[in-house]
This record gives structure tokens, C-alpha cells and sequence, in this order.
């Protein structure tokens, strides 16, 4: 359906409209049985526009028919995450106009299934990050007080906790691509995040995973799912400090820094 | 064998094909008893250029080759090759066609064909120690 007979609309809480942006947008449904297509929508673009609020304009005036997935619209739950002019973005977070594009085109992400228009079926992703038991793992049933740990210590995984599985790293990935049993980077950077936690000891539990034939070595080291990222983490970076830890534990049996029996204390808040 | 123990393989068998390939390329020309020392030399007298001398004539490269050390180099780098070679494949293949079975077939089917050429390579080797094939 095109929108450029449409009346423009002008949205509240915005700024005055700027100019008229046309949205290539890819349309498929998987339960109709057509081939995947583009349709265009002209939108008029307010100053502060994201490409998540021109979707939602298009949705709202233009053709109730087009599926996108969101929920936060602050870049945090991670669930709007797209591929605008070539390349994965969280459309909360992406300003129309600093595209500095007269035609923005939106692709869903690659490397999954399509459930409608732009909502990929993630499911290959959190199954993927399940294998790599992303929990920390005692041998104790429950610990009796809270674990210790100094800012250094902390500071050892701390980036790779940010990550909020908007599943744009696997969608970038090229190996991804190619190797639909491939773990992806989001979840081999959570392996890393887990086993460089000195909380945690289940390096043996998550080994098979992540030294696997679809594992941590299928990395082609395109850098492409940190740069994508759109909290900042480097998963090529945990790849790369994984692949050290698996190589060192072909010679030495490697040994977590965690500590083997929980703090015997009673925990800050008193509550044992 | 862990992935991590084959990968570990993987870059060391490169390291040293890249070494062993080294010696094998400079040390014809240096120990080749050619008395030109000049690594081709053509005749083109019939029309068709024909290799008929230079250190890499294939005589004097059967020369250097019937020493044992330099067999024993020549023994190492195909093994390093052939390791090399057949191991990146089973990567490259195991990445286009993913899955249990499939794994299965194409290390089999590689593992088979690594040991074919490496007999046939073997066999060239240990003739040329004897002097010639």
C-alpha cells in the first residue's frame, strides 16, 4: 500500500516536521506463501523521530498490516532490533534524520526465521544461550551468604554483562550464516562472561558447548558483531579470550578462580 | 580429540609447513649439486620451451632428496600438510553442511582420503631416498 496519498499526520511530542522520508520496507508472511517483497511509505519526519516511531506511524496511518516487534522504545529491552540501510540498529535508537537519507530501507535481522515483516523468530538465540548455562554454577545446593568480589575482579567480565539479547551480534555474524549449529557470539560471549566470573565453577559443565565443532572455533574474527553492538560489548573479544582459556586447557587443566566453598559469614543485609 | 586440541594442531601444522615449506624451497636451490646453480633452464630450440637444467631440473631435485635428512624434512612437511590441509577442509565442510551425520561423513570420507595421499606421498618420498622412481 502506498502512503503518499495519505494526509500527513503530525505526531505529538515531536519537533516540527522536517521533510518527507520514503521507507522501503521488506514485507513477508510466511503463512501467505508469497515471495518476500519491498513496499515504500512516505512519512513525514519530525525533529526526534526515530525509525521505530516512523514504523509506528506507518503502522498507525499507513498500513495497519506491517508487524515490528518493540517494547522499552529506550534501548533497553533490546526487542526492536532491525537492519536500516545495511546495517543491525535498535530503531528505538536511531534518529531518522541523523541517517541523513532521503530513502531508509528496513530489513528484519538476518540469520533467523521470519515470523512476519520485521519480527525474526529469536528463539535460536536464547536456545543457544541456554547451552551455555549463562548462571553461575557452585557445587553447593545454596549458598549461605553472598559471594565476595573486588572491583577488579569484576571488572574481568564486566562489559560482557551488558549484553540485553537483542540478538543483533548473530544476526551480523557471517559464520552465523553460514553454520545454522554455530553458538553465535552472543552466546560464546556469555560463556566467557560466566567463566571469567570468580563466583562461578562451571568451565567443565559449559566445556563441551563451547569447545565444540559448532563452537568457539568457527569464528572467522569478522569483528562485525561488536560492531554492531549497540550496549558497547566486544563478543570478538570474549571469542578471542576464550579461544586463550581452551588452548591453556589442552596443556594445563584450567582452573577458574573461583572460589571452592562459599564465604562462611554472615551476609550485609543479615539475612542467612 | 577436544575441538581445541585439533585447532591447536591446526595453527602449529601451519606454523610449520610455513618453516619446513621454507626449507624445502630455499635449500634445492642451496644444496642442488647443479653445477649453474640458475633454478630453470630452458631449451626452446624444438618450439615449446623444455626444462633441461637449473637447480630445480628434476633430477637434481631428486639428488638432494636421496639424503635421509632432507628425506625426513620432506616426510615432515607432507604430514604437516596433509594434516593441515585435510583438517581445514573437515572446517570449512562442517560449517556448510552442519549436523551430527553429517560431521560423521565428512571426517570419515577426509580422514580416509588424508591417509590415501599421505601413503601415496609417503611412498614417493621413501623411492626417492632409494634413488629414483
Amino acid at each position: 500500500m502506498e502512503g503518499s496519498d495519505m494526509q500527513e499526520i503530525v505526531l505529538k511530542g515531536f519537533g516540527e516536521v522536517v521533510k518527507t522520508i520514503t521507507f522501503r520496507i521488506r514485507r513477508y508472511d510466511p503463512e501467505n506463501k508469497e515471495l518476500p517483497k519491498y513496499m515504500e511509505y512516505k512519512v513525514p519526519i519530525q525533529k526526534g523521530m526515530t525509525v521505530l516511531d516512523s514504523i509506528l506511524y506507518i503502522k498507525e496511518h499507513l498500513d495497519h498490516s506491517l508487524a515490528a516487534r518493540y517494547s522499552c522504545r529506550m534501548g533497553i529491552c533490546g526487542s526492536c532490533g532491525m537492519i536500516i540501510n545495511g546495517k543491525e540498529k535498535l530503531a528505538c535508537q536511531t534518529q531518522v534524520l541523523e541517517l541523513g537519507k532521503n530513502l531508509i530501507k528496513v530489513d528484519p535481522m538476518g540469520n533467523y526465521e521470519i515470523t512476519k515483516d520485521l519480527v525474526p523468530d529469536v528463539s535460536k538465540l536464547f536456545r543457544n544461550h541456554e547451552t551455555v548455562k549463562p548462571f553461575i554454577i557452585r557445587e553447593e545446593e545454596e549458598p549461605k551468604s553472598e559471594f565476595l568480589q573486588t572491583p577488579e575482579q569484576r571488572e574481568e567480565f564486566a562489559m560482557f554483562t551488558d549484553c540485553i539479547l537483542c540478538g543483533m551480534c548473530l544476526s551480523a555474524c557471517p559464520t552465523s550464516a553460514s553454520d545454522e549449529l554455530y553458538l553465535g557470539p552472543q552466546a560464546l560471549a556469555q560463556g566467557y562472561r560466566y567463566i571469567a566470573d570468580n563466583r562461578d565453577l562451571g568451565f567443565n559443565e559449559r566445556l563441551n558447548a563451547l569447545d565444540s565443532k559448532h563452537g568457539v572455533w568457527r569464528c572467522h574474527f569478522s569483528g562485525a558483531c561488536s560492531e554492531v553492538c549497540p550496549k558497547g560489548v566486544d563478543p570478538a573479544l570474549a571469542i578471542q579470550l576464550l579461544r586463550q582459556v581452551l588452548t591453556t586447557n589442552v596443556f594445563v587443566k584450567f582452573k577458574q578462580k573461583g572460589t571452592t566453598k562459599a564465604p562462611e559469614r554472615k551476609s550485609v543485609s543479615g539475612v542467612s | 580429540m577436544r575441538e581445541s586440541q585439533l585447532m591447536f594442531l591446526q595453527y602449529l601444522t601451519g606454523l610449520l609447513v610455513v618453516v619446513f615449506g621454507s626449507f624445502h624451497f630455499l635449500l634445492i636451490s642451496v644444496l642442488s649439486p647443479s653445477p649453474d646453480k640458475i633454478l630453470y633452464a630452458y631449451s626452446g630450440t624444438s618450439g615449446a620451451h623444455v626444462l633441461v637444467g637449473g637447480t630445480l631440473f628434476y633430477s637434481w631435485v631428486r639428488a638432494v632428496y636421496s639424503s635421509l635428512i632432507w628425506g625426513s624434512v620432506l616426510e615432515l612437511l607432507l604430514t604437516f600438510l596433509v594434516f593441515h590441509v585435510f583438517n581445514g577442509f573437515r572446517v570449512v565442510l562442517s560449517e556448510i553442511f552442519p549436523g551430527t551425520r553429517a560431521d560423521k561423513i565428512i571426517t570419515y570420507a577426509l580422514v580416509i582420503v588424508a591417509l590415501v595421499v599421505f601413503i601415496w606421498g609417503s611412498r614417493t618420498v621413501v623411492l626417492a631416498l632409494n634413488g629414483g622412481f
